[in-house]
């Protein structure tokens, strides 16, 4: 399985608007988005905005880079696997 | 440190008490006899825990405090914020074991009330023993409109309808007016209650402001369209039940 980025413009009804989309194999499994400023101490974060699948979460996701949000990502598909 | 009556304490409860039902002289009277054990807590001190088997109940008296319940991986679900004047743990009188815990959000003071007193004070009163139950189902109706938000209201409109309540009960009990109230919490207790978020919360509360429905600074809630933020929660307060309700 490799993990794909495509950038993406998110309406998302604040400043966080930068994201990426990710796919697994092909298929759309997450939406990321970069936290911005107006969350203080969260700023720049990575923010699971959206899972598909194995990668649905009630839990706060919330990431320092894209890398870790990509490896976290990965862990749960191969959970699935 | 022995149980004694308490008029101050005592007063927070009778004020509470009053805001959802009439009390006569005698019960009043009865309510201040009551021997209670004063209790200074930090924030984030927990009161009961989750399997507890208290022979007290714990009237909030000053700062505020949440009913929980701890998940795997450290969720949280908080399911009610209390305020002075609320027992939130009156079910251990006549529910042996705790099934959830209770904490402190912030310093708070408390005052422990021997059940044996309760009961006691029930017994030899009933219109008083029929008031906590009208409390408890209060508590039960406000559990339902909970539900409801956590279920099918937006985020948004279920931020609205929290702070349309808190302000209501917070009013009743005397501690907020002029569509202020303080608002001693965190963006993430407010994520667990609501079963969102804090990114969330944060992008809802950036909205209201955006949208000059409310302002919050320095832990005060300053609701500046009353009218359009019960508008977007579909807020009724029937299911408050309170006895005055001067807000509109």
């Amino acid at each position: 399985m490799t993990l794909r980025l495509q950038p993406v413009q998110v309406a998302t009804g604040s400043y966080d608007v930068d994201g990426q989309l990710v796919f697994a194999d092909g298929l759309l499994v997450a939406v990321l988005v970069r936290l911005s400023d107006d969350h203080n101490d969260l700023a720049g974060m990575w923010f699971l905005e959206a899972g598909f699948g194995r990668v649905v979460t009630t839990e706060l996701a919330l990431f320092a880079d894209i890398d870790k949000a990509q490896s976290w990502i990965e862990q749960r598909l191969a959970h699935a696997a | 440190m022995n149980s004694a009556p308490n008029q101050h304490a005592m007063g927070m409860l009778i004020r509470k008490l009053e805001s959802i039902a009439t009390l006569s002289k005698k019960e009043r009277q009865a309510i201040e006899r009551l021997p209670v054990r004063i209790h200074n807590l930090d924030a984030r001190q927990d009161i009961v825990r989750d399997g507890d088997q208290p022979t007290h109940c714990c009237l909030i008296l000053d700062g505020w405090a949440c009913r929980y319940k701890l998940l795997s991986e450290g969720k949280r679900q908080i399911f009610s914020f209390h305020v002075a004047g609320d027992i939130p743990d009156l079910q251990s009188l006549h529910i042996q074991t705790m099934d959830h815990g209770l904490t402190t959000l912030t310093n708070a003071v408390v005052a422990f009330i021997p059940h044996e007193s309760l009961r006691e004070l029930t017994a030899r009163h009933p219109g008083l023993a029929a008031v906590f139950w009208r409390d408890t189902l209060i508590d039960a109706g406000i559990f339902r409109e909970w539900l409801i938000s956590m279920g099918r209201r937006s985020a948004f409109e279920h931020v609205a309808h929290l702070f349309c309540e808190l302000y209501l009960k917070l009013q009743a009990v005397g501690l907020a007016g002029d569509h202020r109230c303080p608002l001693p919490i965190t963006q993430t207790d407010i994520a667990d209650a609501l079963g969102l978020t804090p990114v969330h919360v944060n992008r809802v509360l950036q909205e209201m402001r955006g949208r000059t429905l409310i302002t919050l600074r320095s832990q005060m809630l300053v609701i500046q369209a009353w009218d359009e933020l019960l508008q977007v929660s579909e807020f009724d307060p029937t299911y408050l039940q309170l006895e005055k309700r001067a807000a509109r």
